[in-house]
């Protein structure tokens, strides 16, 4: 699965800390997101969702691998 | 009671006690705990002459730096989140198949040691504190590495 996370927030203007406190949850999962080393919960994309005002497809693509 | 009924009871006190963690806070009390037992078994074995009040001494500090260890793999991080969690869950897995593999060759090794030393030896099975200290100091480092490579 890949993500353009870092492209969301940067439309936000928000650090990874900013993200993280929004969303409530440490900024090494944010990191780890947006690096693909973590796939977040259901809950946690959607908080997204919510938060970039978009839905979990516009930012959450699958893969091939998937 | 029916059966499904007991089930259900079973799976809501196993989610309960799969969710049971202490404070942050708790993580420094267990770190204080073992370091203090840690000092505490030189320091005992120095100062106390009497063989039996010694050994009773060291099995006592042997429990309270293993119950320092659990303390601080039970304690929570400042944000225990998702992530956090399956770090935890994983740093959990890691060390338990590793305590089982240690468990498994330690005797093997420590004969093959003796052999060599003292030319010969029994099989001896590993000591229950090694057991548990190795469990509980593996899931802690792999834990800790976890968490400092999702910095990177």
């Amino acid at each position: 699965m890949t993500n353009s996370l870092k492209v969301e927030r940067a439309i936000l203007d928000l650090t990874q800390d900013d993200l993280a406190k929004k969303i409530g949850v440490s900024r090494q999962t944010i990191n780890s997101i947006e690096k693909n080393r973590y796939v977040p919960s259901t809950v946690l994309a959607l908080k997204l969702s919510a938060l970039f005002n978009k839905p979990v497809n516009d930012f959450f693509k699958l893969t091939e691998e998937d | 009671m029916s059966i499904k009924k007991i089930i259900a009871c079973e799976r809501r006190s196993l989610g309960k006690v799969s969710k049971f963690q202490l404070p942050h806070h708790f993580k420094k009390v267990g770190w204080v705990l073992f370091i203090v037992s840690f000092i505490s078994l030189f320091a005992s074995s120095i100062i106390i002459t009497d063989e039996s009040l010694k050994s009773t001494i060291v099995v006592i500090v042997k429990y309270t730096m293993l119950i320092g260890l659990l303390i601080v793999s039970l304690a929570k991080e400042p944000i225990e989140d998702e992530f956090i969690k399956s770090m935890r869950m994983k740093s959990y897995m890691i060390a338990f198949i590793l305590g089982v593999i240690q468990t498994l060759i330690m005797p093997f090794i420590t004969l093959g040691a003796e052999t060599i030393v003292d030319g010969g030896s029994t099989l001896k099975p590993v000591n229950d504190f090694f057991v548990l200290w190795v469990l509980l100091f593996c899931q802690i480092l792999v834990f800790h590495v976890f968490k400092s490579t999702a910095n990177d």
